[in-house]
């Protein structure tokens, strides 16, 4: 199958799969606190019915408000498109490779922070003082963890790292892997506003900090944004689960091997939405100040993880 | 070996006994003075073997190791806690104290000893090590013998910064064995003070000097250098006169001993100037800080605290210096140790009289405690270096030293210093002699035994001042030679 | 497979110092002490195990009941007597002080290297790691106000040196570690006594109280 087919293949499969995974997670939990809960698939509903209604616009909002739903989903799936879902083929598979998957998602985050002071609403605004706080504390991490993925493997291109994981699996025991995961485990709570960072099902202005930046947000716009976050979970899902435990992933394009990399990668993420959702069923939301000391840790683990595989290369 | 038994196992008879006997009884002081007086004869014999035979060892796989060093310094800390033990609470107090404190006391004081004598005869440098951190332990549990907020805290900041710098201390013994270990495999004895020294020209120098450092600064938090020091203020002033006599004056040299030990291992390995700055760096910030500190006393036992770590400073410059300068080092440490007990031990007559450490509110000394004040003005006087006292002479040694190894630079900095310590000290020592004493301070004093003991050290220190005795003298030289590598 | 066993539990060890950092309430130190040593008797075991030295198990017996039974059950007791009071303004924050680590351990790595140049030994890639333990347990020491959490500070000061000694020199002869255990458990004991102390005396554990002596 040509790279072109595959590459469009995948950024469907991304585009299709995204909003079962926030459903399956909120499907979980309901199941965990005893109750039936929506299907795993309702949020293919609610883009249904968001995408027929009306959207309502704010006089004061710019193009920027406009623009964002739109900056937000197509970031998110240009990194869905190139970061290794089901294969991982040898050589450049497109052009992007870790850095890019990152700032291109931050690049989304950036235009829904300033939408959501584009509406001139104080929730909004409160809600992106907020969420830049947050991500000016993950940064550095993200930075790190990377550096500490692509110190072993040689390059920050995303095959490379999978190829060299594959070849040592031995490697995936280390203490700088795994501390790696650890931070870039508590990178994803924060970026994608799952608990104990920020809890996606609140309205409460003293606790929400993505759902304040989207709140003026309504039709195809919140379809979209609400799309593109979904899209963005999946995106560090999969880097989470593809980078740090590659195994089952395909390396080539033929049909077999596709298969079964579909098949492990569906099963890997519903294992990590899983544990996600028990960790969320667990954990309390932390106030809004300690939420610093949470991300230091996650620092520190990540820059651990790089001290032990730099200096003892 | 029977003088090396008859040294160790006086005091933990006495401690024994003290734990026995409850609640405390007077004989049971009484017992502890003698058998320290038989611990002290005892080291008296084993230095005269030590000079005239050479190393004394003993023990399974030759756990004590007596050399002239060690022999000397078990001399002074035998004699100190004879000192303490005549004189601390339960014997020498005007009126009885708290029967259940002087328990207290007479266990721990000679468990105390008995650790530091088991940290200078022991060859193993890992025990050395398991002995120093007993002595903290045996130390801090006495301090305070009567739970003053002030003597809490004093202790639990000693207990805590010296726990802490004996750890680093094992970590640089840890890190020397490691380099010992993967040089030459693992021999038994390889902890043995002689065998890592003749060891010490195969083993690496980085890792020495990085183990040194740990060495130095772990040790030297014990040692009261600067500026690891900060709890020796309050531990020796806080603490009963007999137990601030016998830290002043004993173990303060216990860990200037394991860093000279230490020091000649490393030199084998590593170019001399390397342990030679460090040194002399934290010698003089040590003397400055003693120095200047006294400047501004208020309380007199802090007083002769802060001159304590000016004194060690100066040891540890002087060891610095050469083969000379060695010499100045030990003389020091044995004249310290004199003159510092007795000056905490009177100190702590003047405080009983006066019911107050301020050296404000002590005034005519002179004329409510005439020989006590005599004595103090003596060891005073001896502890700023003035002739006739021994502290002169290697004080004199010690600019000698450095002098004849070219550091100038050195000499202008102590001579200076030890001015600023002079005047500081004798301001002090004036204001307290002269005077009229305070109304309600009984006046006179009775000629007891006790003044007579204190008399000694005074006495002795004249006489190591005017004439070193031949013997004194080949015992310090031989304290020298042993620890040439 | 020893290294990497030895890797593990000394980053382990790590770790549970990062907790002391990073958590505020006395309970929680405690049982990152514990596990810590859990941590400490297995490394022991491990290297005991691979170099056929069965004395080293013997070690990480004792470790685990002096240090991983005895003395928690003792400072729960210390604290039942103190009441829960959490940590609330430590000298550094806890952001900073989690920094503050990640930089010790930098440090230790630096320090390390001329005594990981030297040897060949399989575990060497854990002396780094055991010596940033070391600087972390100092900071701990430093950097809190309660008596009790200095304590715990020391306690794993003391694991960091164990660890040094596990994994540098496959254990120190036995005489010698008996006596740092001795050393050890009596330290303990009279820190614990003074502890107590410290509580009658000032009716609080919180050593910024203790300033009586100045100059």
């Amino acid at each position: 199958m040509s790279r072109a087919i595959a590459i469009l293949f995948q950024t469907l499969l991304a585009a299709g799969l995204a909003p079962l995974v926030g459903g399956f997670i909120r499907w979980v939990k309901a199941r965990l606190n005893g109750r039936r809960g929506a299907p795993p698939w309702q949020p293919y509903y609610e883009i249904q019915k968001l995408l027929g209604k009306e959207a309502v616009v704010s006089r004061t909002a710019s193009w920027i408000f406009r623009a964002t739903p739109f900056v937000v989903f197509s970031t998110s799936l240009v990194v869905a498109s190139f970061v290794p879902l089901v294969a991982a083929p040898a050589g450049r598979f497109i052009a992007g490779d870790l850095f890019a998957a990152v700032y291109l998602l931050l690049l989304g985050t950036f235009f829904l922070a300033l939408a959501g002071l584009d509406t001139g609403s104080p929730f909004g605004g409160m809600g992106a003082s907020r969420e830049m706080t947050v991500v000016a504390l993950t940064e550095p991490t993200v930075a790190l963890s990377i550096v500490a993925l692509a110190l072993n493997a040689g390059s920050t291109s995303f095959s490379q790292i999978v190829s060299r994981t594959l070849a040592e699996p031995a490697a995936a025991l280390g203490p700088g892997h795994l501390l790696a995961f650890a931070a870039l485990f508590i990178v994803t709570l924060a970026e994608t506003g799952r608990l104990p960072v920020d809890n996606p099902a609140t309205h409460l202005e003293l606790t929400m900090i993505h759902e304040a930046m989207v709140l003026e947000y309504s039709g195809p716009y919140l379809a979209l944004v609400e799309w593109g976050a979904s899209l963005k979970l999946f995106v560090f899902l999969a880097l989470a689960v593809n980078l740090f435990m590659p195994w089952g992933i395909a390396v080539s394009l033929a049909p077999i091997p596709l298969a079964i990399g579909l098949v492990t990668f569906v099963v890997k993420i519903g294992v990590l939405a899983t544990a996600i959702a028990v960790l969320e069923t667990r954990v309390a939301k932390l106030r809004l100040f300690r939420v610093p000391e949470l991300l230091s840790a996650s620092f520190v683990l990540a820059l651990l993880a790089v001290l032990s595989t730099f200096l003892t290369r | 070996m029977p003088s090396l038994a008859l040294l160790l196992v006086p005091p933990l008879v006495a401690a024994a006994l003290a734990i026995v006997v409850k609640p405390y009884r007077r004989f049971v002081g009484w017992a502890g003075v003698v058998l320290a007086s038989l611990s002290a004869a005892a080291s008296g014999t084993l230095a005269i073997q030590v000079v005239r035979d050479g190393p004394v060892f003993g023990g399974v796989g030759d756990i004590w190791r007596v050399d002239a060093l060690s022999a000397m310094l078990a001399l002074c800390i035998a004699f100190v806690a004879l000192l303490a033990s005549m004189l601390g609470p339960g014997l020498a107090d005007e009126r009885d104290g708290d029967p259940a404190q002087t328990r207290r006391f007479r266990i721990f004081m000679n468990a105390f000893a008995f650790t530091m004598l088991a940290a200078v005869t022991t060859g193993n440098v890992a025990l050395m090590w398991v002995a120093v951190e007993a002595t903290t332990i045996m130390s801090a549990i006495v301090i305070p013998l009567d739970r003053t907020k002030a003597s809490v805290e004093a202790s639990w900041k000693y207990i805590l910064i010296c726990s802490v710098g004996i750890a680093l201390a094992f970590t640089g013994t840890v890190l020397a064995y490691f380099d010992f270990v993967s040089t030459a495999g693992e021999v038994p004895g390889s902890l043995n003070w002689d065998v890592l020294r003749d060891a010490a020209p195969s083993l690496h120098p980085e890792l020495l000097q990085l183990a040194f450092a740990f060495i130095l600064i772990g040790y030297g938090t014990k040692a009261g250098l600067a500026p690891m020091h900060t709890w020796l203020p309050d531990a020796h002033s806080e603490a009963p006169p007999a137990i601030s006599a016998m830290m002043s004056g004993v173990l303060l040299a216990v860990a200037m001993y394991a860093i000279a030990r230490w020091k000649v291992v490393v030199d084998g390995a590593v170019d001399r100037r390397f342990t030679t700055t460090l040194l002399i760096a934290f010698g003089l910030a040590s003397v400055a800080l003693g120095a200047f500190s006294l400047v501004i006393q208020r309380h007199y036992k802090r007083m002769l605290a802060y001159s304590s770590i000016e004194h060690m400073g100066l040891v540890a410059v002087a060891l610095a210096l050469g083969p000379l300068g060695m010499f100045a080092a030990w003389l020091h440490v044995a004249n310290h140790a004199i003159a510092k007990s007795a000056s905490f031990l009177l100190a702590g007559r003047v405080l009983r009289r006066y019911g107050t450490t301020e050296i404000d509110d002590v005034t005519g000394l002179l004329r409510a405690m005439p020989w006590t004040g005599t004595l103090l003005a003596a060891g005073i006087l001896a502890l700023v270096g003035l002739p006739p006292f021994g502290l002169f002479v290697s004080e004199f040694l010690l600019v000698r030293a450095a002098v004849e190894t070219r550091h100038l630079a050195v000499v202008g900095m102590v001579l200076l210093l030890m001015a600023v310590a002079f005047v500081s000290l004798l301001g002090h020592l004036n204001r307290m002699l002269y005077g009229d004493p305070p109304p309600a301070v009984a006046t006179g004093e009775r000629r007891s035994w006790p003044l007579f003991a204190l008399a000694v050290p005074i006495a002795l220190l004249i006489v190591l001042g005017v004439a070193l005795p031949a013997p004194v003298d080949a015992l310090i030289r031989q304290c020298v030679a042993s620890l040439a590598p | 497979m020893f290294s990497q066993l030895v890797m593990l539990g000394s980053s382990g060890m790590l770790l549970t110092a990062l907790i002391v950092l990073w958590r505020k309430h006395v309970p929680a130190y405690i049982s990152a002490y514990r596990l810590q040593v859990w941590l400490l008797a297995g490394v022991t075991a491990t290297v005991g195990y691979f170099t056929s030295d069965w004395r080293l198990f013997a070690v990480a017996f004792v470790l685990v009941v002096l240090k991983a039974i005895a003395i928690p059950a003792l400072l729960r007791t210390m604290l039942r007597r103190f009441g829960a009071q959490p940590e609330v303004r430590p000298y550094v924050n806890t952001e900073t002080s989690l920094l503050v680590a990640g930089l010790l351990v930098l440090f230790a790595y630096v320090l390390a290297r001329p005594w990981m140049a030297v040897t060949d030994l399989p575990t060497r890639d854990a002396l780094p790691i055991a010596m940033g333990l070391l600087f972390v347990s100092l900071f701990v020491i430093v950097s809190r106000r309660k008596a009790i959490t200095q304590v715990i500070g020391f306690l794993m000061l003391e694991n960091a040196i164990a660890l040094l000694a596990a994994v540098g020199t496959y254990g120190v002869p036995l005489l010698v570690e008996l006596g740092v255990f001795l050393d050890a458990l009596m330290g303990f004991l009279v820190m614990q006594i003074f502890v107590y102390q410290i509580h009658e005396t000032f009716d609080t554990i919180d050593v910024e109280q203790l300033t009586r002596l100045r100059h």
